[in-house]
């Protein structure tokens, strides 16, 4: 029903608005049809630069240097041979590319590939780097091909430029090729392969967990993101017929990173709301660099004021409301509407998990030495040991974040030793963190959906075009039923539709281990579940451990320090002290362990106590 | 190649990653501390030659007069950029402190147009720091080459007595390790981070000021290049580290001359060398040369 009402109203006003745009020539003079042209490519910009920054969380200052590939690509392409054999005046022009030449459509279309292809190499290299790194290095490498542009004169015609493309850029093309592009964009980010993105950007070690290559998937949205920047940067071109290697610059990436700011980053809304105003906003503010006369005074033209004013308001939004307008919000219709209120695992074989010899090393330090063990199906297993034992590290070595010095580790009978911790979740392994390590912007029943990308079948691609392969939609909803079917489990469906990071504490480690058990693991690792729990909460925490076990089939290795929770509920306990195993037993066995002891209150002890 | 030309070179390559490294040292030690590229350093720079342009060139001043007055005004913005632009943005993601710089960026490099007009104007150099001094091997150098980087180096290792020797020193290097703890020893975080942004300002006001009697001329826009180059420098060095942007800017400068020196039909590409060397460098060594490992906790 509110889909039906909301779609009505999309494609209601998407026909009202292409009404306008038809009347648009009759209507407004040339001045303004170049600003509507504008806004169009500036969102189609701006959607790309939030699709690598905002949702993915890659901060990348090379937009300029995409849009400039895009740009000559397609320049070079719809120029005609007689205006590019008169306009190399320099150098002489390659032989072959004089008689290149292609119809619009397709220029652009290869002008985005070109883009994404550039991407593509950028990224394979440099998305290793985070942060402000990465921020740095695809400024430079923005720079480079600009410096490449002005150098490679017999195929750019270098620093003189290209002049008199073909003005094909019209506000039927722009606009045509903004609403494909919003309508990719928003199906994408729709699906779970839009979360997963989100997931990457919120916290990329909890995403590496559920199973997600967060390496190629941020390639992949680079690269996407690269293939809107060379789209854009076509359109441009043929909008303003002369192009030349200082219009892409460093200022503007700036400009396109000030549209998605002011609009709210990782907001769809927010980047057609932000190119609408700062576009319109930076040519209404040339006025200030115009002679003006007031009362009969004449004020000089300023040069400079509207860059001036510009910064400043930059620096004014970003001080006093740094989320944007929208924030992380979008649009939807419903805000104009009063709210309504509102298994089997096969036998596998006995032993899941074996370690061999287990050594971990940094530098000197040796964090884990020689740990051999076994676990065995449906067990629950502690393992426990002073601050510093190295139970951390060895949880990270399992679930592969770590890659072991040397030793074998087994799961299910297959080697995983230095596998990453996304193929490690997909051998059937699951964890949680120590430290709560949820997506925290969103929904707790997003959280658990990502968990189950890992078993969709559909390619990220397929995730543009929905109503085409409608897998997506099929596989997403059935995604959505298992992911309420789990919250319903663990008692939390109530919050599904809350923010993650807004849950009360226990309901945080709760939805954790919901958002673990989503990928289906046959294995769950559980790093301090109690922590930070009163006594009755640990209470209850035991009764759901054994109940996972029991209800999912699980297997379960677990570190705690609270002896209480280890005691009751683990059938077999390793003890590690600063890297080395000591002890293993029942909990018996190990409360009565003199090394145990020792280990815990210091030497000397284990004496006193059995005296 | 000559050995005539090449100490030509060699000097050159000494004053320009010099003057790299001075401007390194303001984005290394502001990094450090606030994890924040503080993109309006270039620019800060900037100031600094018109400073001196118009107090020496404008005004008539004498130029130890006006090079001082230069330095005072620099320190002066940098800190009011502080105060103005990153301390309302202390709590906020870093991301915001990185959007807000590059607003303060814009800022002056416009205002710098509206106030100077955009039109490059030549600095005239005092003539005792161009005379050249002949040896009799028929080296010849100009003062102001070899006054370059013995003003920077004095610098530096003034700086870095001040890190590593007095208390603020101390409390700044805190910081750098962990801001929360720092400020519950009783360290006024903020005196110590603005003491880093007057500093590092300082600093850049002199590269600044010994850019344009070298380069003889300033324009709006000047620091961007030099600005970017020099984070890069900083990077090179590892960041956060004092002796490591200096090495980096020195390092820089050298790749910089050098290659065109060598090389001359790759004098179109001289910008790209620096960022290939940046990415080079992030690929096999993040952390730059003198950098320490930073490794999020699991």
């Amino acid at each position: 029903m509110r889909r039906v009402r909301s779609l009505t109203l999309s494609v209601f006003s998407i026909i009202l608005f292409a009404v306008f745009l038809n009347k648009a020539p009759e209507l407004l003079n040339g001045y303004w049809q170049r600003i509507l042209n504008l806004i169009a490519i500036n969102a189609i910009l701006a959607l790309s630069l939030n699709l690598i920054y905002g949702i993915t969380g890659m901060f990348s200052l090379g937009h300029a240097g995409f849009m400039a590939i895009g740009a000559y690509v397609s320049a070079l392409l719809v120029l005609s041979p007689a205006q590019k054999n008169a306009m190399w005046i320099l150098e002489d022009i390659y032989p072959w590319l004089l008689n290149v030449n292609a119809p619009f459509i397709i220029s652009l279309i290869l002008a985005g590939l070109a883009a994404a292809f550039f991407g593509l190499l950028v990224a394979l290299p440099v998305l290793r780097l985070g942060g402000d790194y990465l921020g740095i290095a695809t400024l430079g490498f923005a720079e480079i091909i600009r410096i490449l542009i002005t150098n490679t004169a017999r195929l750019t015609n270098g620093s003189l430029g290209l002049k008199g493309i073909p003005a094909y850029t019209t506000l039927f093309m722009s606009w045509s090729c903004l609403g494909i592009v919003l309508l990719c964009t928003v199906c994408m980010l729709r699906s779970n392969f839009g979360g997963v993105l989100r997931a990457v950007r919120d916290d990329e070690v909890a995403a590496k967990m559920m199973g997600i290559n967060t390496f190629k998937v941020k390639v992949l949205a680079f690269t996407l993101g690269c293939f809107g920047g060379g789209l854009g940067g076509a359109l441009m071109g043929n909008l303003i017929t002369t192009i030349d290697p200082r219009m892409f610059m460093i200022t503007q990436t700036y400009n396109i990173l000030m549209i998605i700011v002011v609009g709210g980053l990782g907001s769809v809304t927010g980047s057609i709301i932000g190119s609408f105003l700062v576009t319109t906003m930076l040519e209404c503010l040339r006025f200030v660099e115009n002679p003006i006369t007031v009362f009969n005074i004449n004020i000089p033209g300023i040069p400079g004021m509207r860059m001036v004013i510009f910064s400043l308001l930059l620096i004014v939004v970003i001080i006093f409301r740094r989320e944007g307008i929208m924030g992380m919000r979008e649009f939807s219709w419903d805000i104009f509407f009063p709210k309504p209120k509102h298994k089997k695992v096969k036998e596998e074989s006995e032993t899941v998990l074996e370690l061999e010899n287990v050594k971990l090393r940094f530098g000197g330090l040796s964090a884990v030495e020689n740990l051999s063990l076994k676990i065995k199906r449906l067990e629950i297993v502690g393992l426990i040991g002073p601050n510093g034992a190295g139970k951390t590290s060895a949880f990270n070595v399992i679930s592969g974040f770590y890659k072991p010095t040397s030793g074998t580790i087994k799961f299910l009978g297959k080697s995983i030793g230095g596998l990453r911790p996304d193929e490690v979740c997909r051998a059937g392994m699951s964890r949680t963190f120590q430290n709560i390590r949820l997506f925290g912007h969103e929904t707790v029943l997003q959280n658990v959906m990502i968990g189950s990308r890992v078993r969709q079948k559909y390619q990220w691609w397929q995730s543009l075009m929905p109503f085409i392969f409608t897998d997506v939609i099929r596989e997403d909803s059935t995604a959505k039923a298992q992911a309420m079917n789990l919250l319903e489990q663990l008692g939390l469906d109530e919050f599904a539709e809350e923010q993650a990071s807004s849950l009360p504490y226990g309901a945080q480690r709760r939805l954790e281990i919901a958002r673990a058990l989503a990928t289906r693991p046959k294995f769950l690792l559980l790093d301090e579940p109690a922590a930070g729990m009163n006594p009755q909460e640990s209470e209850e925490l035991m009764k759901f451990i054994r109940r996972l076990r029991d209800e999912f089939n699980l297997t379960i290795l677990l570190i705690e320090h609270d002896m209480k929770v280890v005691m009751n509920v683990c059938d077999y306990i390793h003890v590690l002290d600063q890297g080395v195993h000591i002890a293993q037993g029942t909990p018996d066995e190990i409360r009565k362990n003199p090394r145990v002891i020792e280990a815990y209150l210091g030497a000397g002890a284990s004496e006193g106590s059995a005296a | 190649m000559e050995l005539n030309i090449f100490v030509q070179h060699f000097i050159n390559a000494l004053s320009l990653g010099s003057l790299y490294g001075l401007v390194a040292v303001g984005y290394t030690m502001v990094y450090g501390i606030l994890r924040l590229i503080n993109f309006a350093h270039g620019d800060i720079f900037m100031l600094g030659a018109y400073f001196v342009y118009f107090a020496t060139i404008v005004y008539k001043l004498p130029w130890a007069v006006g090079v001082v007055l230069a330095i005072i005004g620099t320190t002066v913005c940098g800190l009011l950029v502080d105060r103005i632009a990153y301390k309302p943005l202390r709590e906020a993601p870093r991301i915001s402190a990185l959007i807000s710089a590059i607003g303060v960026s814009f800022f002056i490099e416009n205002f710098a147009v509206v106030v100077f007009t955009g039109m490059p104007r030549p600095v005239v150099q005092p003539p005792i720091l161009m005379q050249p001094i002949e040896f009799s091997n028929g080296v010849r150098l100009i003062p102001l080459g070899i006054l370059v980087p013995v003003v920077a180096f004095i610098l530096v290792g003034a700086l870095l007595w001040l890190l590593y020797r007095t208390k603020p020193g101390l409390a700044m290097r805190a910081i750098s390790f962990d801001i929360e703890t720092t400020r519950m020893m009783g360290v006024s975080v903020n005196k110590i981070i603005a003491l880093a942004f007057g500093l590092g300002s300082a600093l850049a006001a002199v590269a600044g000021i010994m850019w344009a009697l070298r380069y003889p001329r300033v324009e709006p826009f000047m620091g961007m290049t030099p600005g970017i180059k020099a984070f890069i420098a900083a990077v090179f060095g590892g960041i956060g580290s004092v002796p490591g942007a200096m090495i980096g800017g020195l390092l820089l400068g050298f790749v910089e001359i050098m290659s065109v020196a060598f090389f001359p039909t790759l004098s179109g590409y001289k910008d790209a060398f620096a960022f290939l060397l940046l990415i080079l460098i992030l690929l096999f060594r993040p952390t730059g040369l003198l950098g320490e490992k930073l490794e999020d906790k699991i």
